[in-house]
């Protein structure tokens, strides 16, 4: 393992659930927030883990299938602790949130017979689906700089017109859309 | 549906997306146009409870096994959701000098952008079964106007938008 020449002390598999329970349900300001937090306690501040086992972590979680901030939590705590630690942090760092949107659904079925309950439903989902376009864009507007605009547009378009009007998959559509990038380097 | 199935077809959604919402289009093809388990309305209610929820962002696949088998498609869609990340274990073991490849960066950004395309394409028959009147209408334009500014701020837009949207019917 990458750690193994750094770790100071090894955590008690119940204090590695509660510093991912509490890093990733209480931490404000979405994925990026949650990972500084990660590199700060458990780097800087616990010394559990080498800052090179955060920053290779940190790389190929960006390239896991998934959400980033989980394979961050399972990457790192198994550096730690092993197979039980990444199991520990990505349940810590999920089960309660699951536990809340179960919640929040049920709510929505159970409300659906008052007017003024779905009324305020309907107005949840309009704005889910400005969220939808907010989420859009957020994931394209990082490569509309000068460099990268025309690679990032023509591949964005070319999965809309394959989705929409050639009736690929969207798995063929990521299938081919990575293959584009192989050939036509996306710059950093 | 079967819960193995159910199981599956989330874990295959969650396994070709490299970040929260980007499982949607897969999702909505199987749920929605396939299997006929969801509708576009629960779909979209769906995205709506992930958003409201602390943590990290994804879990609405939780709110889709919800709406498709109750606790037990919930704990389906945790599972699904929880699955994918343990793959960084063996890239840590055996792909860690990789991550840094500039070829595989690049596909990674092309995926991402293909992804932003794919969202707005899945975006579009929820939005005609959401936005059936000026008010919706309205509300959705505020909140992605809004979210552009104050990306963190899901929950607040969600209690604005419900308000408003009750204004809408006590004021007609």
């Amino acid at each position: 393992m990458l750690n193994e020449e750094v770790t100071i002390e090894k955590p008690t598999l119940y204090k590695l659930f509660l510093l991912f329970l509490r890093l990733a349900n209480l931490t404000f300001g979405g994925g990026d927030a949650i990972m500084a937090a990660m590199n700060t306690e458990l780097v800087s501040a616990r010394k559990w883990l080498s800052q090179e086992g955060y920053s290779i972590a940190y790389a190929l979680a960006r390239i896991t299938p998934g959400t980033n901030v989980l394979a961050c939590c399972a990457g790192t705590a198994w550096q730690i602790r092993g197979w039980s630690g990444a199991v520990a942090a990505v349940l810590a760092a999920s089960t309660p949130a699951a536990i809340a949107v179960m919640v929040l659904t049920e709510g929505y079925g159970a409300l659906q017979s008052s007017a003024a309950a779905r009324a305020a439903i309907a107005g949840t989902l309009a704005a889910a689906v400005g969220m939808m376009g907010t989420a859009a864009w957020n994931l394209l507007q990082p490569y509309l700089d000068r460099r990268r605009w025309l690679p990032a547009v023509v591949i964005a378009s070319m999965s809309v017109a394959l989705l929409e009007w050639l009736s690929f998959s969207p798995i063929r559509v990521l299938g081919v859309a990575a293959l584009t990038g192989l050939v036509w380097r996306i710059p950093e | 549906m079967n819960l193995f199935l159910l199981y599956l077809l989330l874990t295959k959604a969650t396994l070709t997306s490299f970040s929260g919402t980007t499982s949607l289009p897969v999702i909505r093809q199987d749920f929605v146009e396939h299997y006929h388990q969801l509708t576009d309305r629960q779909l979209n209610a769906a995205m709506a409870a992930g958003q409201a929820a602390p943590g990290p962002n994804g879990l609405y696949v939780v709110s889709v096994g919800y709406f498709v088998d109750g606790v037990p498609g919930g704990c389906a869609g945790l599972l699904a959701v929880m699955t994918p990340p343990f793959l960084i274990i063996p890239m840590l073991q055996f792909l860690g000098r990789w991550a840094d490849n500039p070829r595989i960066q690049s596909a990674l950004r092309a995926v991402t952008v293909a992804a932003a395309g794919l969202v707005l394409t899945t975006a579009l028959p929820l939005a005609r079964d959401a936005l059936t009147g000026p008010l919706p209408v309205v509300i959705a334009i505020g909140s992605f106007a809004f979210l552009l500014f104050r990306q963190r701020a899901t929950v607040l837009v969600i209690g604005v938008a419900a308000l408003a949207g009750l204004l809408g019917q006590v004021l007609k």
